[in-house]
C-alpha cells in the first residue's frame, strides 16, 4: 500500500495522483470544524455577506472537532481532535469545495456522489480519519495557530492547526471522483439478494434440525 | 451500612470517566481475532490503527474519541439493597461534578432539539432508566456515553406476525442503510417484540452485552451468527474503506407481545463505550465492562 508524505498546501497534481486506499501523512497547515452552523457561515462568506477568518483557497478543510481555547494573553491551546461524520455536510460541501478551491477535505464516513463530482471538478481529495483516533491525531499536532469565530463552541470554531505527519489517513474519494463509499454501497446493494438466499438456506437447515 | 448519595455520585462520575478512556477487553480481543481472518489490507491496517489508538488512550489516560456523547445510565436496584440516598438526585449531581472536573474537559454535546443550542445540561439529562432486581443487596449502574456517529443509525419498525425471514431481512436492511457511518466494526443490538419502548430498550441493552457471551435462546443464538455473517458479507469494513469486518457481534433479545411486533436495531461504535458497577452497602464495588 502506497504511503504518501505530503506537504500542505497540496498541489493539484498531488491531489490527483492519490488512489483509493492510499495512505497519507500530512505536514503543514490544516483547517478544521465539526459544526453545521460553521459550514453555513462559510457559505455566507462565499456570498460576500461575511469575511472569511482565514484564506482557505487551495487549503485542506477537515471535519474534525477539537478542544481549543484562547487565554487572556491571546495564547492558543489545543487538547485533542478527532473526526466527525462528514455526510452531515453533504448538502453544502459541493459549493464549498468549488467555491473555496479546496485541495483536500475529510473526516469520517465519506461524502455523497454530488460531492465526489465537485471534487473531481476542483481536484480535491477526501481523506478518511479514524473515528476514535484522538490519541493518534494528537501526535500529529504541532500547534494551533488560529481560531476563527471564537464566539462559537469549541468544536464548531474554524481552527487553523499546524500538523506534522498527521495520519495515517486513508484516501476515501479521489480527486478523479472515485469513491470507496459509493463503491461499497453499490456492492452491498448488489450482494443483498444472494446474502438473503444464503440466510434462508441456513435458517431452514437450523430450524429444520430443531423441528 | 447503607448505600449513600456520595457513593452514587462518585460512581456516576467514575463510570463515565472510565468509559471515555478504555475500550473493553472483549472488544479488543474480537478485533484482534478479526485481523487474523480479514482479507483486505486496508481493513487490517485500520483495525491495527484502532487497536493502537485504544492502547495509547489507556497509556496516556486520555479520551479515545472527542465526541464524549450524551450521558445514558441504566440503574438496577436490588430489593434488599440498604439505601440511604436519593439515587435520582445523586446521579444528576454526579454528572454535574464530572462536567466541572474531568480532565481533559469534554466538548459540549448535549443538544436542545428545539433550539439546537449545545451545552452539558438540558431537560431529562442525564437519561436514566430504572429497574428492580428481586432479592439483590446491591445497586448496579451501567453507563453508556452515546455519541452521534453510532446513535444516528438506530431504527425501529413495526410488523404484524412477522416470520424470522422478515425480521432478519429488516435487520440486514438497517445495516445496509447505516453503511459505515457508525465507525465500524460495530456491535449491533436487536430487540424483537414486546412493545415499542421495550423493543428499543432491549436493542440498546444488547449493544452493551459482552462480546463472546452466548445467547441462552437457541433460535436467537443461531440468528446472531447468521446476521453477523450476513452483515460482514456486505463488505463495508472498518471505517467504511472496505473489508470483511463491519460488525464484531450481533446480539438479539426478544419479548412476548401482541401480534404487532416491533423490531428495533441499535449500534455501538468500535470503541463500544460501556462500564458497569455494583455497589454494596459495605462499600464494596464490583466493576465490569
Amino acid at each position: 500500500m502506497a504511503v504518501h508524505e505530503l506537504s500542505l498546501p497540496m498541489t493539484e497534481a498531488d491531489a490527483r495522483r492519490l488512489r483509493l486506499g492510499d495512505q497519507v501523512r500530512l505536514s503543514g497547515e490544516i483547517f478544521t470544524t465539526a459544526g453545521i452552523p460553521t459550514h453555513q457561515r462559510l457559505l455566507r462568506c462565499l456570498d460576500g455577506e461575511e469575511e472569511l477568518p482565514f484564506d482557505l483557497n487551495g487549503g485542506a478543510l477537515f471535519h474534525l472537532g477539537s478542544l481549543n481555547a484562547q487565554d487572556e494573553r491571546g495564547e492558543l491551546t489545543i487538547r485533542y481532535m478527532n473526526p466527525t461524520t462528514s455526510t452531515r455536510f453533504n448538502d453544502v460541501m459541493p459549493r464549498l469545495i468549488k467555491g473555496l478551491g479546496l485541495r483536500a477535505t475529510g473526516g469520517k464516513g465519506g461524502l455523497d456522489a454530488a460531492c465526489a463530482r465537485a471534487m473531481q471538478e476542483a481536484g480535491c481529495v477526501y481523506l478518511s480519519f479514524l473515528g476514535g483516533g484522538a490519541p493518534i491525531f494528537g501526535d500529529g499536532i504541532r500547534r494551533i495557530s488560529g481560531i476563527g469565530w471564537p464566539e462559537m463552541i469549541s468544536h464548531y470554531r474554524l481552527a487553523r492547526i499546524e500538523v506534522d505527519r498527521l495520519g495515517p489517513l486513508t484516501v476515501g474519494i479521489t480527486a478523479n471522483g472515485d469513491s470507496i463509499y459509493d463503491r461499497t454501497a453499490d456492492e452491498a446493494a448488489g450482494k443483498r439478494a444472494a446474502i438473503l438466499d444464503r440466510m434462508r438456506a441456513e435458517r431452514e437447515a437450523t430450524e429444520g434440525r430443531k423441528a | 451500612m447503607p448505600i449513600t448519595d456520595e457513593m452514587i455520585r462518585q460512581a456516576t462520575c467514575d463510570l463515565y470517566d472510565r468509559a471515555l478512556r478504555k475500550v473493553p477487553d472483549d472488544v479488543t480481543r474480537a478485533m484482534e481475532a478479526a485481523m487474523a481472518t480479514e482479507s483486505s489490507d486496508t481493513a487490517r491496517d485500520t483495525l491495527k490503527l484502532q487497536l493502537r489508538s485504544a492502547e495509547l488512550a489507556r497509556e496516556r489516560d486520555t479520551f479515545v474519541c472527542s465526541d464524549s456523547g450524551v450521558p445514558v445510565y441504566f440503574v438496577k436496584i436490588g430489593t434488599r439493597a440498604p439505601l440511604d440516598c436519593d439515587i435520582k438526585a445523586s446521579i444528576r449531581e454526579g454528572w454535574d461534578h464530572l462536567v466541572e472536573t474531568i480532565e481533559p474537559p469534554m466538548l459540549k454535546h448535549v443538544t436542545n432539539p428545539l433550539t439546537l443550542e449545545r451545552g452539558f445540561h438540558g431537560k431529562d439529562m442525564p437519561i436514566v432508566s430504572y429497574d428492580l432486581e428481586s432479592g439483590a443487596d446491591w445497586v448496579e449502574i451501567t453507563c453508556s456515553p452515546k455519541a452521534l456517529g453510532s446513535g444516528r443509525w438506530a431504527a425501529l419498525e413495526l410488523f404484524t406476525f412477522p416470520s424470522l425471514e422478515e425480521i432478519e431481512t429488516y435487520v440486514l436492511d438497517v445495516a445496509i442503510k447505516a453503511g459505515a457511518q457508525h465507525c465500524p466494526p460495530v456491535t449491533m443490538g436487536v430487540g424483537i417484540g414486546g412493545s415499542f419502548d421495550h423493543a428499543a430498550a432491549m436493542a440498546k441493552k444488547q449493544t452493551l452485552r459482552a462480546i463472546g457471551t452466548v445467547n441462552p435462546e437457541p433460535t436467537l443464538a443461531a440468528m446472531e451468527q447468521r446476521l453477523k455473517t450476513a452483515v460482514n458479507a456486505l463488505g463495508f469494513g472498518p471505517m467504511g474503506t472496505g473489508g470483511d469486518t463491519t460488525v464484531l457481534a450481533v446480539h438479539v433479545d426478544y419479548a412476548s407481545g401482541h401480534g404487532f411486533t416491533p423490531v428495533a436495531v441499535c449500534f455501538n461504535c468500535w470503541i463500544n463505550r460501556r462500564t458497569r458497577v455494583r455497589l454494596y452497602g459495605d462499600g464494596r464495588q464490583e466493576w465490569s465492562e
